[in-house]
């Protein structure tokens, strides 16, 4: 039996709290922080309702579910307190949900929500310990394994509006005449049901950045790196290219820049590195919708950039006082 | 409920007040060389215990008494009450030299800054926590201590330049020093940070740092040749001078503050100090500050992963990695932790002030140097 160490001058009748320094803290938590990021998704959540009717909340709800449900069974199953009340896992459901079809049918959203957890992050530590994005995983293996179900513009084929994005692979930069960008902007596009509420999205990225619960350089990279390379296609060629506004509206580059560029696991730490992210992914971004065969660059730009970070994180300014 | 801030400007109101004498010392002396026995009976000024390091300053008795009993940890004195002291050593008339250190260490004087020659010396006169006032109550109301330590520095260090670094705005000055204003935000007024901020340099060589807690404790054994056996405090927002050794329930019961179970009682500042965990606990040399809060109040630390979100680093003053260095000792690698950058942090704390995941950061990297430190020493043993 191991005997208790009895600490000098311990018997006493108060019983003071001992912890490390500092005994002021910010107060931040996570549980704080994924509230706020969640409190941002609610009005891209209702603009969704409000163009695809029901159904977009019940994808959101079913992929939400199975993400919490999976990271109960994950975190039992690795013997860890099941800390499920700090949203994470909630938020990395909806995120995917986000990017879904708001005719997704239930098992995909399901099925989805659990590769979210199981094979974005448990299979790599867990939360906080992803090398991509974790929603972005569950996207790809989707993608791949039932494209007919995944496709936004065969399966939103039925809603009077079509996928700028789409049409700008397809039909080229003459067919987006048919688009207006304050449409664009207010979310009347097709594409994931909620990664297209420009608009919405916008809105709680600012709120994000305002309550610095994210940092700006990501984001504002992001979208600079997005605007630079199409505007730098543009000016070689307009009636080849499309312009960088579009760029900006269409698809889900607003959604990418605030809510899958900056997971916080996925991103690299530091002013430098956190704005060559972005600008690398928001360039990638334009990359693939110009060469790639995938009409929404953005799941795979930023993943692809994610797998950077660790290499990003190299571009640290020297410690105080290192000559 | 309280609020946080970093500015270090205070309102003082009142001048330095004396606590009404304790009946029993508890002079903490871990890790101390014990030069005093159970049962023996001590004139105020008489030595307890010696730091083994060869730069850190002898422990004195507060108050003349008997001492009751000693352990590891601590030694108890139970006071008579007398007002004799020991007999005065004649500090001014010794020359500048190691015979002067000697003596200075004896009397509990730091002299791992006054010991050798540099070109430049910064006296840090900002205060040093959010919410602690003593520098600034110094340096109104410790003039001629602060002279006479200044003096004596000067004659140990011989610098080229001197400079005095005040909160901005404040028009104090010493002879011999230039006055320099900083902004008075935490952690600015951190040696290091204060010495780039004088200087221009990080880690400059030839350059000493003195806070003036210190310098007035230097001038007071100067001017008294009385060895150090007070601090000077500031608590709920006034200013003590404490003598070494009173317990935390001697303060509490003289100024009628209420602790409950579940509080944290902090011995220095909020963001450096120590949390103890027993009201008998002695206040120690170079303590400057006393503090409760009620655990309630902020989340707790936890022992959760990183999450990576970079915060302690974008709030790093020392622009050093605080997310690697914790997941690296945390696995006990406390050399691959140096590689992003333990050795030039200075310890301010705002890494575990400001992360969302609560770990306990500033403790990692403490932990870290400190075993980095105990192998080097096992080493060269």
């Amino acid at each position: 039996m191991i005997h208790p160490i009895i600490k000098a001058m311990s018997d006493n009748p108060v019983r003071l709290v001992v912890s490390p320094p500092p005994h002021w803290r910010s107060g931040r938590t996570i549980q704080g922080m994924m509230r706020a990021h969640l409190l941002a998704l609610v009005p891209a959540a209702i603009m969704a309702v409000a163009i695809y009717g029901v159904q977009a909340a019940a994808v959101i709800g079913m992929a939400g579910t199975a993400a919490v449900a999976a990271e109960v069974v994950c975190l039992r199953l690795q013997h860890r307190d099941v800390n499920v009340d700090n949203f994470s896992a909630f938020y990395a459901g909806v995120l995917f949900a986000f990017l879904l079809p708001a005719t997704a049918p239930w098992w995909l959203a399901a099925i989805g929500g659990v590769v979210t957890i199981a094979l974005g992050r448990t299979v790599f530590g867990g939360f906080g310990c992803n090398p991509v994005c974790a929603p972005l995983v569950a996207w790809a293996v989707c993608r791949f394994s039932w494209p007919d179900a995944m496709d936004i513009d065969l399966n939103l084929a039925h809603f009077m509006a079509n996928s700028p994005v789409d049409q700008l692979k397809y039909f080229g930069v003459q067919s987006l005449s048919q688009f207006e960008y304050m449409d664009l902007l207010t979310g009347h596009q097709i594409g994931g049901l909620g990664s297209s509420q420009v608009l919405a999205l916008a809105a709680g990225g600012v709120y994000l950045i305002a309550s610095r619960w994210t940092r700006l350089f990501i984001p504002v990279s992001f979208l600079a790196g997005v605007a630079g390379a199409a505007a730098l296609f543009w000016f070689i060629d307009p009636t080849a290219y499309a312009d960088p506004i579009f760029h900006l509206l269409a698809g889900s580059t607003v959604f990418g820049a605030f809510f899958l560029a900056t997971d916080t696991a996925s991103s690299p730490v530091g002013r430098l590195p956190q704005t060559v992210f972005g600008l690398l992914a928001g360039t990638m971004v334009i990359v693939i919708r110009v060469y790639g065969v995938y009409p929404d660059g953005v799941p795979f730009a930023i993943m692809v950039a994610s797998l950077l970070s660790p290499l990003l994180d190299r571009l640290r300014p020297k410690f105080f006082g290192v000559r | 409920m309280f609020k946080i801030r970093y500015s270090l400007d205070c309102e003082l109101d009142n001048g330095i007040t004396d606590i009404k004498p304790p009946q029993e010392l508890n002079v903490q002396v871990r890790n101390l060389v014990l030069k005093a026995k159970k049962g023996g009976v001590l004139t105020k000024g008489d030595i307890v215990a010696e730091h083994p390091s060869s730069m850190l300053g002898a422990h004195h008795v507060a108050s003349c008494g008997k001492v009751t009993a000693v352990n590891y940890h601590s030694l108890t004195v139970k006071c008579s009450g007398e007002e004799d002291t020991v007999e005065p050593v004649d500090v001014r008339s010794m020359n500048a030299g190691a015979e002067l250190l000697r003596t200075l260490r004896g009397l509990g004087v730091d002299v791992s800054q006054l010991s050798g020659k540099a070109e430049t010396l910064v006296i840090n006169g900002l205060n040093p926590e959010p919410g602690v006032s003593v520098a600034q109550q110094i340096l109104r109301d410790g003039r001629e201590e602060l002279h006479e330590g200044l003096c004596l520095a000067r004659e140990l260090i011989s610098p080229a330049r001197t400079f005095l670094a005040v909160s901005q705005g404040e028009t104090i000055t010493l002879p011999g020093a230039e006055t320099v204003g900083l902004r008075a935000r935490y952690p600015y007024s951190l040696d290091p940070l204060v010495v780039r901020a004088v200087t221009g340099k990080e880690f400059p060589e030839h350059t000493r740092v003195i806070d003036v807690m210190a310098l007035y404790a230097l001038g007071r054994v100067a001017l008294t040749g009385l060895p150090v056996t007070d601090t000077i405090m500031t608590i709920s927002g006034r200013n003590y001078r404490v003598p070494i050794g009173t317990t935390i329930n001697h303060l509490l019961n003289v100024l009628n503050i209420k602790v409950e179970s579940g509080d944290t009682v902090v011995l220095g500042g909020p963001f450096r100090g120590e949390a103890i965990y027993s009201l008998y606990d002695g206040v120690k040399k170079g303590d400057y500050g006393l503090f409760v809060t009620s655990s309630k109040a902020i989340p707790a630390v936890q022992d959760a992963a990183c999450i990576n979100c970079g915060e302690c680093v974008l709030q790093c003053p020392a622009r050093v990695q605080p997310h690697l260095i914790s997941r690296c000792v945390e696995y006990e690698l406390f050399d691959q932790a140096e590689k992003y950058g333990l050795n030039s942090c200075f310890e301010c704390g705002l890494c575990a002030f400001n992360c969302f995941a609560r770990r306990p950061l500033l403790q990692y990297i403490r932990f870290a140097k400190t075993q980095l430190r105990t192998k080097a020493e096992a080493t060269q043993a």
